[in-house]
Formats: structure tokens, sequence, C-alpha cells
């Protein structure tokens, strides 16, 4: 069974990544978990400018997900720089950057900046960030915007490309169509839903945003439909995210037409969860008789 | 820390809504400290979802076994009530930073409100092996939540409530003022308990001019620093520190009360 993953000019070496926002940047974890067996390590938010982030709380737990309004915060392009790219030249795994930003500019920043890092693998583009006022979401909403962001990094960066969607849009497959249109490698999908939680007894939202991004097992449908959906709409590979917490979730999204996973609010709560869904998806390859990950894209029409 | 896989030794009621619960620990796994937490993972399955934090009320390496103190307060807690000896108990711990040892010549003052009460029952018998034994002050608003917990006979205890209705009448604050007076020590805080019984304790600390050690709480995602969502606020240059790796334990000057 081949595992590896072909995105643009690049080779992932299996399909199960961490998602970005639930892992740091990977030294919070290698206490916990061996790195080397991560298919893509997608880091923070990198923004170019420091953000403390959002007022608290910024977590809270909602019928089997949870609810996060962290606002981005990060070091800054400075910050990640000297603080985080000694550490990703060392990272056994390939390590995927998470570019954020209020405006067109701030992307191209950070990409342009950080371009020639060897330790960097490809970029995951943050458009679809619930939790702040501008950027984020506002921009990738705009199947227009999309499209020329994607097309002004794309001249840029010679790396992977990813565009990642948002799931608050009333046709994903448009974004999507837009990402690749302006020469994206792949789509990752999805991000957060905007949700929301009423404190009954303080009589007012919990997040002092009032709304947050949705996570954890409740989205898993969600994640998966859009997935199923995307993977139809365009040619370039699909990254399929939201709700994976065991090997038959990251299954799914490989049947529905995604190329790789990622895994999220899962890496809060157990540990082991890359390995075993590493392992279910040798072992539902074998039971198949599947050679590579786009095998797994016979069954569903 | 560690991923630990381990099981349940004793889960017994200690005040009305609170449990202690023993835990074995692994030979293997390091030891915890005063003032460092574990998370638990309460069910194998989604709801509840994330792990939930305790401060760790007591570790002995000769029983090989560990325990925290918690309060029944919701659904995960609730099915923490249910757990038996030799139920497993999968945990990450231990996590964050202990308690500092009191400075030169300083006694310790333990302040415990409610939930506190573990981690400073945890100090007070561990200060007293040390040189410098403090006096551990647990508060609850009424008799039935003080805890039921037998300690060391060299650990100098004071119970209050505040309706007077076992031990001493009054907040734990005002009780440590006033030992503080009449002890005539220089003493040193250490606090664990609801956010306003910090912020007085701080004020307090400022008041005399002493060092405060306090143990903050914030609803946590990952405990192991990567997710930014336990922050408090910070004075200083970064705005916010990450409760689960800068803290639990604060100097209390360097935290933003409100």
């Amino acid at each position: 069974m081949d595992l590896s993953v072909r995105i643009g000019p690049g080779t992932l070496p299996n399909p199960v990544g961490v998602a970005s926002g639930t892992f740091g940047y990977g030294s919070e974890y290698e206490k916990l978990i061996d790195l080397s067996i991560i298919g893509a390590l997608y880091t923070k938010a990198v923004t170019p400018e420091v953000r403390p982030g959002n007022a608290t709380p910024r977590i809270i737990e909602t019928p089997a997900g949870m609810l996060n309004s962290i606002g981005l915060a990060n070091n800054g392009l400075a910050g990640f720089r000297a603080a985080k790219i000694p550490y990703l030249r060392t990272l056994p795994c390939p390590a995927v950057v998470n570019v954020a930003g209020a405006k067109g500019d701030d992307y191209a920043k950070v990409i342009e900046e950080l371009a020639a890092e060897d330790c960097i693998w490809g970029w995951e583009v943050n458009l679809s960030c619930p939790n702040v006022k501008t950027g984020g979401l506002a921009l990738g909403t705009d199947p227009t915007e999309v499209e020329q962001l994607t097309a002004r990094l794309r001249k840029l960066t010679s790396k992977p490309l990813i565009i990642k969607l948002t799931p608050n849009v009333t046709d994903i497959t448009a974004i999507a169509r837009a990402a690749e249109a302006g020469g994206a490698d792949a789509v990752s999908c999805i991000n957060t839903l905007v949700g929301m939680v009423i404190d009954t007894k303080a009589l007012r939202p919990v997040l002092p945003g009032k709304t947050g991004g949705l996570s954890g097992p409740a989205i898993l449908p969600v994640g998966l439909a859009a997935v199923y959906r995307v993977a139809r709409a365009v040619r370039i590979p699909v990254v399929g995210l939201g709700g994976i917490s065991e090997a038959d979730h990251a299954v799914q999204y490989l049947l529905a037409g995604a190329h790789a996973v990622q895994i999220g609010t899962a890496n809060f709560i157990d540990p082991t969860v890359h390995q075993k869904v590493l392992d279910g998806i040798r072992a539902f390859a074998a039971l198949h008789n599947l050679k590579s990950i786009p095998e797994f894209h016979q069954f569903i029409d | 820390m560690a991923h630990i896989v381990t099981s349940v030794l004793e889960n017994r009621p200690v005040a009305q809504d609170y449990y202690e619960l023993r835990l074995a620990w692994p030979s293997w796994a390091p030891a915890p400290q005063p003032g460092q937490f574990l998370t638990v993972r309460t069910v194998d399955g989604p709801v509840p979802l994330l792990r939930r934090p305790f401060a760790f009320s007591g570790f002995d390496r000769a029983d090989s076994a560990a325990s925290i103190i918690y309060q029944r307060r919701g659904h995960a807690t609730t099915l923490m009530t249910a757990k038996r000896p030799f139920d497993p108990f999968d945990i990450l711990a231990p996590m964050g930073n202990g308690f500092p040892d009191p400075g030169s010549g300083r006694r310790p003052i333990l302040i415990a409100g409610g939930i506190g009460m573990g981690p400073m029952m945890f100090l007070a018998e561990r200060l007293a092996q040390s040189p410098y034994p403090g006096i551990l002050i647990i508060g609850a608003r009424s008799g039935q939540y003080l805890p039921r917990v037998v300690l060391s006979r060299s650990v100098q205890t004071i119970l209050c409530t505040d309706d007077g209705s076992a031990g001493r009448k009054g907040s734990a604050i005002d009780i440590a003022r006033e030992e503080i007076r009449q002890d005539g020590c220089a003493p040193e805080l250490y606090l664990c308990g609801p956010h306003g019984m910090l912020a007085a304790g701080h004020a307090l600390a400022e008041e005399l001019d002493v060092p405060a050690w306090v143990a903050m709480e914030q609803t946590m995602g990952c405990a192991v620093g990567a997710c930014m969502g336990c922050v408090v606020r910070v004075h200083g240059g970064e705005e916010y520190a990450r409760v689960c790796m800068e803290g639990p334990v604060f100097d209390s000057r360097t935290i933003v009360w409100t």
C-alpha cells in the first residue's frame, strides 16, 4: 500500500495530518506523540503582526463538540522566524505553515518573507477564520476575491499552496473552483462552523465575541458532505477535516473523495489517535486490496 | 508530562459535592508537585468531549498513589463520581508549574476556598516536612462543604465558614489577615480557590507588601500549550499567559485583576 499523497509539486508521506490551531508548532506535543508518523503538521496561523488574541473565555464545550474564539493569537512573522523556524527545521514530518491576515497584503507578506525557508513544505491559506473581524472568513466567502488572492499568492511561491475553505457559505464548491482557477494545488475543508452558546443564568453569550467556531465530532457529517461535493467540483486534491476522532471517520473522508485528512480537536483528547487512524487506513486498504489513496475514490459516485 | 493510562484506587465523598479520587501512580511516571494538575478523559466517547483538568491533592511515591479532589458540578464530574476501584483512568500528567518554595525567613500562609482545598492540602503536607511549615486556612460557604480529610498532625489547619456553621466565622482571607497580625511573621501567601478570593488575596499581599502565589483557573482545550485557549490577562509585553504552560501558579502581581 502506497500511503503517499501528491499535492502539486510536493509529496506527503501519508494522508494523516494535524490541523492548524490544534497542534501549536509541534513542540507542544513532542513528549506525547511520535511526530514522525504525522503526514503533515499544519502550524498555528501566522500573521504579519503579533496578535494577542481574543478576550476570555475562549473555549466552551458543546454537545459532542467545542466552540472556540482564540482570535489567531500568535507572535507574528518576526516571532515565528525567531522562535519557531529553528524548531521546524528539526521536525521529522512535513510542516505546512498556515497563513492568515486581515487583508491580501498580509497573506502575501507572510509567504514572501518565509518563501526561502527550506523547512516549510507548503502553505495553507486560512481564508476562513470565523473569529477575526476582517480578513479570514470575510475574504473567503467571495469567489472573485478568493481567485484573485490565490493567483497573487501563486506568483510568490513554488511550494504546494492549499486554500482552506469555510463551510459558512451557501455553496462551498464555488469557492473551491475559485481557488482552483487561481492556481491552488489543493483545497482543505472544512474550517469551523459559526456557532453560539448562551449562558441562561448570566443572560449573555458565553464567548465575549458572542459567536465562535464549532469543531469536534459534531461537525463530522458537515465536513464529509462538503468534501464529497468539493471533490466532485474540482480536479485538484481535497484535504478533508472536521470531526475526525477515529480511523473510520478518516476512511469516510477518503471514500468521499479526500486525498488526505487532518485531525483537529481530537488531538486534545487522544494522543494515540494518529497511530490509530493510520493503522485503520492501512487495514481498510488491505481489506479492499487498495494500492494507493486515489483508489479509495472508486466506491462512491 | 506523559500520557498515563492508570486505574482508580478509591473514589469517596469528602464533603457535600466534593470527592477525593486516588489513582495508582506508575513508577515510571514523573512525580507531581503541589500546584501541578492532570487532565482526565472521563469517557471513551464524544460526550463530554474535552479532558477535564484537576489539581493534584496529594502524592505518595511509597504508596504508588496520587490523588485529586473534585467537585461534582456538571456532566463530566457527575460521571466521575461513578468511578470505582480498578476502573481505568486515562490522564495527561503532571502538567503546569507547581508552587515555589517560600522566600528565606517567610512563613507560608496557605489559603484555600472550595475546590482550591486539594492543592493547598498537598502543599501544606509538603511544607510540614520542610524547614518552613505554614498555616493552612480552608474556607467554605458552610460546614457541609468543609473536607473530611485527615491531614498530618504537623499541618496547622484552620477551618472557617462564611455562615459560622463550622470552624471560625469569616472568609479565609479575613482569617488569614488575623493570623498574620497575631503571628507577627513575614508571610508569603499561597492561594487556590474562586477568582474573587484570589483577587482579595492579591489585595492583601499588596497591603502587606508580601509575595503571593495564585493558582489560576480557565477553561482548557489541549492543556499542553498548543491551542491558546486557557489564557489569563497579564501585565508586561505579552498580553496573555497560558494557564497550562506559564501557570497555573502565577506571582499575583503579574495578573491583571478585574
